[in-house]
């Protein structure tokens, strides 16, 4: 599928959405997203790069591999849960951090978000996984 | 100060692990030096012990604070007691031995890392039983002593023998474990509580119980698995497969040794009845005899100092069975001697191996030229085996028929088979100084392929400073006397003041000794002749009995294993299918047809009736009977997409605003993919015959309507107040966030979400897995079987 303004698109099409799914992640907490919906749209957004400009392509902008991404997305909510628990609090107690900035806006940053983030990149590197596998068996491109 | 210390015991265990799992980090920097930048942990541990020891009081051993609360009451928490540094400081001590000489025995290897990571992680989970306050914490120690040990056994895995022998450990100490956490969870029920310091600091005991028979069998089968004793003792001489640093290490202060120091953990909870007396001297007599005796037939030279391990071992399960004073001092004493002795001797055997290639004492004579230090070293050992002034062993056998004398009524079992035991002992050691350093069975010197002089002084050191502080304990055995009556103290929940020295005057336990060295040398004279009568019975024994008994069952087991599992996982997908919804569908129908279920639509207050959700609910059903009768594929793809859009928008209509972006999400993606596959693939096929197509249309409808009937019947449940207001009100208060389902995902129920990821972690991997798998058979060519 050779077609220059596809292409152009395509890229634009995917730091949109990468964008979208931070947005969507980080406003998971008061409205409707989190790291599933987050993950899910990031994911979609390499799909579309990869269909047009092909596996490799993505291969080499995601650098690591979709099961590091997995893992490392593990880690990170299995860590999140274990942090209370060598803090002496039942395991997967959340732990808040409170900050204040700019003295009017509350910041709340703790396990749960962290635990998020974990999701987030499961779902995306599970989701990217399947999808770069199918394509290389068909031979996409 | 003590109590400040002990805090720091998490830490080096922690450490140990730490060390261990970032072996594969640091092998890469470490590289050839890598066994020697590991000792120094266990060194560390070594050197804090030794200088905490002085600070112990009497009574009272400082525990810390418990971490990693899984389960109420179930957590970590460490006990600082004389027994456990004297078991903490063995097993360092040994450990550092150990890895200073595998930093040159294991260069040759492969996958050296894998081996480092094996044996740090023995290494620290041996560490935390032996320091283990909470039972539970203590069991699950053991069994990663059990599971380190399967992998380090099993370390050279190209070999069946060395797989078969793994296995073997690992299902027969696996058994123990099991039978482990049965009697600890009894003693907890019974206790109140899983803490040993509790335990101890009440007096708590068993003994009255109702439960105490089972929980002593329960123990005696974990020791004797552990442990290497009769029955199960034949698990141990096939575990010689291991790497000799493994072997070295596993005898000597480790792995059996798990046993011995669970024996003497429990002594004062279960023990001092007629049962441990009688079943413990019963087994360790049996397994002391024996053991020596099949060592007798035995050639390969780690495999006699396998059995003569048995046989120590039952020697100190005696002693924990007569558990008087005298006899509990003896097998502590006796623990340090055989571990002093035992891992500098299979070092030494490592070092010859290395040397000449062959461990066949047949074959070997003369090493003393080549090997000078190894031979001093090993002959020192050797003398401590045989129990001979002056090294630590003497004593250590003086205090045993000491303790055995003493009382009455098991001096006439146990002293003529300890007597018989260390005869045998007396005649090995005095074979092997023959066959090894002497004049063996062949002539002429064994020629080497390195001599002492091309090793590094790290692999010649364990071997050495082992046989050495054997003798320098032996004439100066004061200095142990601390050691072993605080470990005493904690054994038998009574203090002892201990005086050890090698002169005791003349009594009867030296008239026993001088018997069985005359014994040793009359039984060294006629060894040929005994010889092949002890390799017939090891064969009728090896027939008749366990192993081969044991060997049979497994492999029954995994024959039947194998067939089941044909039968259960042919591989059709459709059929998985039909099963799981057949069954489910019985179940059911099972249930409405039963007098006490069945189906019922009472009044109730429904819904009330909304146009776009019957609008929406229409047109799913018409794209699914579209997709179901539809000739192209591309149309009744589309078609599901319309159906799943469908769903998503009856969530949207019902306010899961989440899960109907998800949904949106999800159908998308899935409609790339069958789009993608489906241009690929070739025209239509018809793969069904209209009969099959009938009876899945009939199951999925019939499926279908009983899903509904039991929606309905759901519905009917009335829960006094929705769980939902529970969150609702919680989640800004509790969790900072607005959007309900975020909040119960991330926080409120977490658990459950990381189930989901790794299950999707796994599906993806899987996927991954099969996909790479079919590519390559794609390039090896049709048909053939890729395994």
């Amino acid at each position: 599928m050779k077609n220059i303004i596809l292409e152009k698109i395509a890229g634009f099409f995917l730091v949109l959405m990468l964008l979208f799914s931070v947005i969507i992640f980080i406003r998971g907490h008061n409205n409707p997203g989190g790291g599933f919906i987050g993950g899910t749209v990031a994911a979609v957004g390499f799909i579309f790069y990869g269909i047009i400009h092909g596996v490799e392509r993505v291969k080499r902008l995601v650098r690591i591999t979709t099961i590091e991404m997995m893992g490392a997305g593990l880690l990170m909510g299995i860590t999140a849960l274990s942090i209370s628990s060598f803090a002496g609090m039942e395991p997967a107690t959340a732990i808040w951090f409170e900050f204040t900035l700019f003295n009017s806006f509350d910041l709340h940053l703790g396990t749960p978000l962290l635990f998020d983030a974990g999701i987030y990149f499961v779902v995306t590197g599970a989701y990217l996984s399947i999808i770069i596998s199918v394509m290389e068996v068909l031979k996409w491109n | 100060m003590i109590e400040t210390a002990v805090r720091l015991l998490p830490l080096f265990i922690g450490l140990l692990f730490l060390a261990g799992l970032s072996v594969p980090l640091t092998h890469r920097i470490a590289g050839k030096r890598l066994g020697l930048y590991l000792s120094l942990f266990p060194l560390l541990l070594f050197l804090s012990l030794l200088l905490l020891f002085p600070l112990f009081k009497e009574s009272g051993a400082p525990v810390t604070p418990g971490f990693f609360e899984l389960v109420e009451s179930v957590n970590f928490s460490f006990r600082l007691d004389g027994l456990s540094v004297v078991f903490g400081m063995m097993i360092s001590g040994i450990g550092f031995f150990v890895l200073l000489y595998s930093a040159y025995y294991m260069a040759g290897y492969d996958r050296q890392s894998h081996f480092y990571l094996y044996l740090m992680l023995f290494m620290g989970a041996m560490t935390g039983l032996v320091f283990a306050d909470n039972l539970i914490a203590l069991f699950i120690f053991w069994e990663i002593t059990s599971v380190t040990s399967f992998l380090l056994i099993g370390f050279n895995h190209d070999s069946s023998k060395s797989r078969q022998a793994a296995l073997q450990s690992l299902l027969i100490t696996g058994f123990g474990g099991l039978c482990l956490l049965f009697a600890i969870i009894l003693t907890g029920e019974a206790s109140g509580t899983y803490r040993l310091s509790e335990m101890l600091a009440s007096g708590f005991s068993l003994r009255g119980d109702a439960s105490y028979n089972l929980v002593f069998v329960l123990v005696l089968i974990a020791v004797t698995t552990k442990s290497a004793q009769f029955p199960f003792h034949f698990w141990l001489p096939g575990a010689m497969q291991a790497p000799t640093p493994v072997s070295s290490y596993l005898h000597s202060a480790t792995m059996v040794n798990a046993g011995i120091f669970l024996l003497l953990r429990v002594n004062p909870i279960l023990g001092d009845t007629a049962l441990w007396q009688i079943s413990l001297i019963f087994t360790g007599g049996i397994t002391m005899f024996l053991g020596a005796l099949f060592s007798l037939g035995q050639n390969d030279l780690k495999r006699i100092l396998a059995f003569t391990t048995i046989s120590a071992l039952g020697t100190m399960v005696i002693l924990i069975g007569i558990d008087t004073v005298q006899s509990i001092k003896a097998a502590i004493l006796f623990f340090i001697v055989h571990a002093l002795y035992k891992g500098g001797l299979f070092m030494m055997a490592g070092i010859i191996d290395k040397s000449t290639g062959t461990r066949d004492v047949t074959v070997l004579s003369k090493l003393g030229r080549g090997l000078p230090m190894t031979s001093l070293a090993g002959l020192l050992a050797l003398i401590s085996m045989a129990g001979l002034p002056p090294m630590l062993g003497f004593i250590g056998k003086e205090l045993i028929y000491e303790a055995k004398l003493e009382t009455a009524i098991v001096s006439w079992v146990a002293l003529p088979l300890g007597i018989g035991a260390n005869m045998i002992m007396v005649a090995i050691s005095i074979t092997l100084v023959k066959d090894l350093f002497i004049t063996g069975s062949a002539t002429g010197a064994t020629p080497l392929k390195y001599r002492e002089s091309q090793y590094p002084w790290y692999f010649m050191a364990g071997t050495a400073v082992l046989a050495i502080s054997g003798l320098i304990l032996g004439l100066v055995p004061g200095v142990l006397d601390l050691m072993v009556g605080h470990a005493l103290g904690w054994s038998l929940n009574s203090y002892g003041e201990v005086h050890l020295s090698i002169w005791h005057g003349f009594n009867k336990a030296l008239v026993a000794s001088i018997i069985t060295v005359l014994l040793g040398i009359t039984l060294f004279r006629y060894r040929t002749r005994v010889k092949p009568v002890v390799v017939s019975l090891i064969a009728w024994f090896d027939k008749m009995f366990l192993p081969e008994l044991f060997a049979s069952a497994i492999s029954k087991f995994m024959s039947v294993a194998a067939s089941n599992t044909k039968r259960l996982q042919h591989g059709y997908h459709r059929f998985y299918l039909i099963t799981f919804f057949v069954v489910i569908l019985l179940l059911l129908l099972i249930y409405f047809l039963s007098p006490g279920g069945g189906v019922a639509f009472p009044d109730r207050q429904y819904t009330p009736f909304r146009l776009n959700v019957v609008l929406m609910l229409f047109i799913s059903s018409l794209a699914v009977l579209f997709a179901v009768f539809s000739k192209g594929r591309l149309s009744a793809i589309l078609a599901m997409g319309v159906v799943g859009y469908g769903i998503a928008m009856l969530y949207l209509f019902f306010g899961a605003i989440d899960i109907s972006i998800t949904q949106f999400l999800i159908e998308t993606i899935l409609m790339v993919l069958f789009v993608m596959v489906v241009i690929k693939l070739p025209r239509f096929a018809v793969l069904s015959t209209p009969g099959s197509r009938l009876r899945d249309g009939i199951i999925s409808v019939a499926f279908g309507a009983v899903v509904t009937i039991v929606l309905l019947n759901v519905r009917l449940i009335d829960l006094n107040e929705p769980v939902s207001t529970f969150y609702a009100e919680r989640a800004y208060i509790e969790s900072f966030g607005r959007n309900i389902v975020n909040v119960i995902h991330v926080d409120f129920r977490p658990l459950d979400i990381v189930g989901e990821i790794t299950v999707l972690t796994l599906s993806a991997v899987g996927v991954y897995a099969l996909f790479n798998i079919k590519v390559k058979r794609a390039s090896k060519g049709v048909g053939e079987e890729e395994r």
